[in-house]
């Protein structure tokens, strides 16, 4: 039986090269992103004895059963989908961030107060035209202000376009890499250290995919996966070896939308889904800012036309334009404005009319309205920025969670390598203990 | 930080890496807010705080507008005062004139001599009648651009302005009459009938200088310049009852702007003390972190085993 004995410690030497080799490779890849530890699964080599031979013992060693990829999909599961949750906040929140910025630092809301009280100071002296000039100056400011804003939300809103059809291009690319990964493992053979590696590619592509929309995942027993975009009743995206192409479309108003084979599209995380929504607020606060812009042309000139300017002339319009990017002066003299009654001579003191603009701008309230605005989307932000938080610390645990599963602990693979090598070790006693009893037995002679 | 039992290498660096980072972004932060004494960096930091400081910076525009407003009035007022203490000045001057000319012991010559001081006085008073504001205008003209008074070719004043006096907003919806109208301390009743202060003065000066008849002009025109001086005192004390007016809603102004300052403080300024306490609790904690940090880094089973 010696030379049994010496395959039984070949087989254990080669287990422990190969565990040996798996901590190293464990090791090596401590921190290489998506990589899963590694352990080797050993199996006993035995056969029993067959008919009449049931004492007998056949032991051969031990073999490599297979490697084990210490991957856990629930986990794996966790981590996209609270992935693909912070993707959408955070996306959202940068967006709005933007386009909050867009409006406070224009400046718009002090440029009205400005205005509303050059108005104000007017009414001490009408026929003052260092302060009528005064009233011009403040117009135009306010004018300039709301086409910063308006510029700078349409900066904003390209900014949110531009990384959405970034968004589309990558979810593409990883959707085409996940169709090959996938006709790969269906050809790859079980166990091999081929397989292993594709899987980590597989997760690790599902994982980034995740960041750009929400997912749902089917796996097949070969590994392959089926990939669902927009939740488990959403279209599929990769199934096999096949991939659907994922396009955007932009409306006027400059919100997007998803389509999927030319299929609609509805997504609800990821940062896709993040980009529509802040684009979808956006679209709404132009409305709000080009409604307000709007209302001070068209409630002032009205109320300018009913009185008489410094000359006696009746009231010219003084703003022009509809929206807040076309808003601008229609008048830069301030002889223009038309404080006193219509009918009123040249030069008249009277400020009946001054008042009724002011009381008609007091009407529609712009600073207010501007406040409004302001508050609207800073509010948003706000609430946003608290989800974020909340999901982040969600999605921070879940991704521990799976790391402290999946990921390599260098303390657990210095034990490791010292068990290896300590059963590399005894195994080679095992040799010499098989060749010290062959020179026992040859010795008798 | 958390305990690093059954993690994965990996994960525990990323984990204080996390904690780190989040430490030191809290510590930047109140740094921020301490260097710029503002606890709001933009809006979205609280919405509903930010909303009332602008509409607290508002009402501060505002209000400045108000002030200047009430400084306006308090000088245009003041102005109309000090015409108004001239006036007096010369309707006293005006009735040693008339008592003079009532004497029965001058003769006609020095009548119209006494008849051409007052026509002078009667020159001076359209003057101080047509005296103009702070901002030019005619100060007892009404809303009138141009002179309150104008003279004929007989030389009788006639009123050219509005009839009433401009008003000026001071702010929650209090407003003050910026000055008089002529008419309104010129024109005065006397003996029961209408009179006119400058008409008065030039039917003395022309009854005077005409010589026949001056004693008895002078003695009818007597009581009637002390209705008209009363009719000016009694326009100076409501100038002055006016100026009280603007110094107790300016007074107001200013108790209610040191409310709003108290308020944007509070809500919008930062409390050294507790930041800085804050800053100092942060720091000592992002130092023992890094500390702790380094010393469970330095723990690996590889240095240990040989």
């Amino acid at each position: 039986m010696a030379s049994d004995l010496l395959s039984i410690a070949r087989s254990g030497v080669q287990a422990a090269r190969i565990g040996l080799d798996i901590t190293a490779q464990n090791i090596a890849n401590a921190s290489a992103t998506g990589y899963v530890r590694r352990s080797a699964s050993f199996s006993e080599v035995a056969s029993s004895g067959g008919a009449y031979r049931i004492g007998d013992l056949s032991l051969s060693g031990v073999r490599l059963d297979r490697i084990v990829r210490n991957a856990d999909a629930f986990r794996q599961a966790e981590v996209r989908r609270t992935g693909s949750d912070v993707a959408r906040a955070s996306a959202e929140a940068s967006g709005l961030g933007n386009i909050e910025s867009a409006i406070e630092q224009s400046g718009a809301y002090n440029a009205i107060v400005d205005f509303e009280s050059s108005l104000q100071q007017l009414t001490q002296d009408p026929v003052d035209t260092a302060l009528r000039a005064a009233v011009m100056e403040k117009a135009r400011t306010m004018t300039g202000t709301f086409r910063i804003a308006a510029q700078e939300m349409d900066a904003a809103g390209e900014g949110l376009r531009f990384l959405a059809s970034d968004g589309v291009t990558q979810v593409n690319r990883i959707s085409s890499e996940l169709a090959r990964t996938n006709t790969r493992l269906s050809r790859a053979s079980d166990a091999s250290s081929d397989k292993t590696a594709l899987l980590d590619q597989r997760d690790r592509l599902l994982e980034e995919l995740s960041q750009y929309g929400n997912i749902a995942t089917g796996f097949a027993v070969d590994g392959t996966v089926a990939v669902k975009l927009g939740g488990t009743t959403g279209p599929d995206l990769v199934t096999g070896g096949t991939a659907a192409s994922l396009a955007l479309a932009t409306a006027a108003d400059g919100t997007i939308s998803f389509e999927l084979d030319s299929a609609p599209l509805a997504l609800a995380g990821g940062s896709l889904s993040g980009q529509q929504l802040a684009l979808d607020k956006l679209a709404q606060l132009k409305i709000d800012v080009d409604t307000l812009a709007g209302s001070i042309v068209s409630t002032f000139n009205a109320a300018q036309a009913g009185g008489a300017d410094l000359d006696g002339a009746p009231g010219a319009a003084i703003f022009s334009g509809t929206s807040a990017a076309t808003i601008d002066l229609a008048q830069t003299d301030g002889r223009k404005l038309a404080t006193a009654a219509a009918g009123s001579v040249a030069g008249s003191r009277d400020a009946s009319n001054l008042t009724a603009i002011r009381s008609a701008l007091a009407g529609i309230d712009p600073a207010g309205g501007m406040d409004g605005i302001l508050f609207d989307v800073s509010s948003t932000l706000a609430g946003r920025n608290v989800t974020l938080g909340a999901l982040q610390t969600i999605a921070g645990t879940a991704k521990v969670a799976l790391s402290a599963q999946s990921g390599v602990d260098l303390d657990q693979e210095a034990v490791n390598l010292v068990r290896f090598q300590q059963a590399f070790q005894a195994s080679g006693r095992v040799m010499q203990a098989a060749s010290d009893i062959f020179d026992t037995l040859l010795g008798i002679g | 930080m958390s305990t690093i039992f059954g993690t994965s290498t990996s994960a525990f660096y990323e984990r204080s890496l996390s904690d780190l980072k989040s430490l030191r972004k809290q510590a930047e932060e109140l740094q921020s807010e301490l260097s710029s004494g503002e606890r709001l960096q933009r809006s979205s930091d609280d919405p509903v705080a930010a909303s009332r400081l602008r509409r607290l910076a508002r009402i501060d525009v505002l209000d400045q507008i108000d002030e200047t407003a009430a400084n306006r009035a308090t000088s245009d007022l003041t102005l109309a005062d000090n015409a108004l203490t001239q006036f007096a000045t010369t309707v006293t001057r005006l009735q040693e004139l008339a008592t003079q000319a009532a004497s029965g012991t001058l003769s006609d010559a020095q009548r119209a001599g006494i008849g051409a001081e007052v026509r002078q006085l009667h020159q001076n008073l359209v003057g101080l009648a047509n005296s103009r504001d702070s901002s030019g205008h005619a100060l007892f003209g009404g809303e009138n651009a141009a002179d309150a008074y104008t003279l004929d070719a007989a030389g009788n004043a006639t009123y050219a302005g509005t009839a009433t006096a401009g008003t000026l907003a001071l702010g929650d919806g209090q407003s003050v009459a910026r000055g008089l109208t002529g008419p309104e301390f010129l024109q005065f009743t006397s003996g029961g009938a209408p009179a006119d202060l400058l008409a008065v003065a030039k039917t003395l000066a022309d009854a005077l200088e005409s010589g026949a008849g001056g004693a008895a002009a002078a003695n009818s025109a007597l009581s009637a310049l002390g209705d008209g001086l009363d009719a000016i005192t009694t326009a100076q004390t409501v100038v002055g009852s006016r100026l009280n007016w603007i110094d107790l809603t300016v007074e107001r102004r200013v108790s209610l702007s040191e409310l709003r300052t108290a308020e944007q403080t509070e809500i919008g300024a930062t409390d050294l003390t507790e930041n800085i306490a804050r800053l100092q609790n942060t720091m000592l904690v992002l130092e023992a972190s890094q500390a702790s940090f380094s010393r469970l880094a330095n723990l690996s089973l590889f240095s240990v085993l040989n």
